[in-house]
């Protein structure tokens, strides 16, 4: 944690993302945080809302054939909070709502890991509504958790 | 007012536009061919969703403008204007989309068959756009000096 914290204090990216006002250090960073969340979370909602019984016509098996795309949204959002943690390491640690969105964050992930191969069977069992369900509440839970984190400090 | 007011507008803005681009990332990702076996009826169905997202998402933005004009149009913020234009050619796009007649046509791409190239062209300057309306959100707070 120490060394985490030396490095990050020292290293010249990181001094440049603080301090720099340049469009493309920290403004660029948070964006690409969000566009790929507005997009993990955008898909991940929609389907769900399918597995819920919404859109009944539409059939569920090729749905998986996006999870490809997905799993790129949800890491470019991944790459980049870590940056922006990094960034500012001891402020963000010391906020209370981090262990909270992490734990939505990891729910998601793991749900939709789950849901993936759910899907790709066409399994559209109580459980997997269950899975579903609990997806979209790891999602609305996230964000809320990141918006809560930038205005209540 | 009460602190947890913004973040909890903040909240319904992101998530009514996670659905909008939620379904047209499935939408328009299925035209230039992924997942291929989906209908793409049924898939352009969807955009009813995305219509009502929409329209909370225009309804809590104009929400957040009013509880701090200084952000975005007092005085007018260049980034703000960018994701209006933004939102207007999005607009113009899906009118011509569906006055054209070619939103029907590919209504008629059954699973397993590929979708025009132009309907191809409008997927992906829907795609871009929409990145845009979201870039530019970014900007605005950074203009405004909020990030």
């Amino acid at each position: 944690m120490q060394f985490l914290q030396q490095w990050t204090e020292t290293s010249a990216f990181f001094i440049w993302l603080r301090e720099s006002t340049s469009i493309w250090a920290y403004p660029t960073v948070f964006f690409l945080h969000t566009i790929g969340l507005v997009f993990t979370a955008g898909v991940s909602i929609i389907i769900d809302a399918r597995l819920l019984g919404a859109a009944r016509d539409l059939p569920v098996a090729p749905l998986a054939r996006y999870f490809r795309a997905v799993w790129i949204g949800f890491w470019l959002t991944a790459a980049s909070g870590v940056v922006m943690l990094l960034s500012d390491l001891q402020t963000r640690l010391a906020n209370g709502l981090l262990p909270l969105k992490m734990l939505f964050v990891v729910g998601a992930v793991v749900l939709l890991a789950l849901l993936r191969r759910r899907l790709a069977a066409a399994n559209v069992s109580p459980l997997t509504r269950v899975l579903a369900a609990l997806s979209l509440v790891c999602w609305l839970g996230a964000i809320a958790a990141g918006r809560f984190m930038a205005y209540l400090q | 007012m009460s602190a947890w007011v913004l973040p909890i507008w903040k909240t319904i803005h992101y998530v009514a536009i996670s659905v909008v681009v939620g379904v047209v990332a499935l939408v328009d990702l299925r035209i230039f061919g992924i997942a291929k076996q989906l209908p793409l009826r049924p898939l352009q169905r969807l955009m009813r969703w995305a219509i009502a997202a929409f329209l909370v998402a225009a309804v809590s933005g104009y929400v957040l403008m009013r509880m701090n004009p200084a952000n975005s149009v007092m005085p007018l913020n260049a980034a703000f204007a960018a994701k209006l234009v933004c939102l207007l050619l999005i607009g113009l796009n899906d009118v011509l989309y569906i006055a054209t007649g070619l939103k029907r046509d590919v209504d008629g791409v059954a699973a397993g068959e590929s979708a025009p190239v132009s309907a191809r062209i409008v997927a992906g300057v829907s795609l871009v756009l929409w990145v845009g309306v979201v870039y530019w959100s970014w900007m605005l707070s950074f203009l405004a000096g909020a990030i």
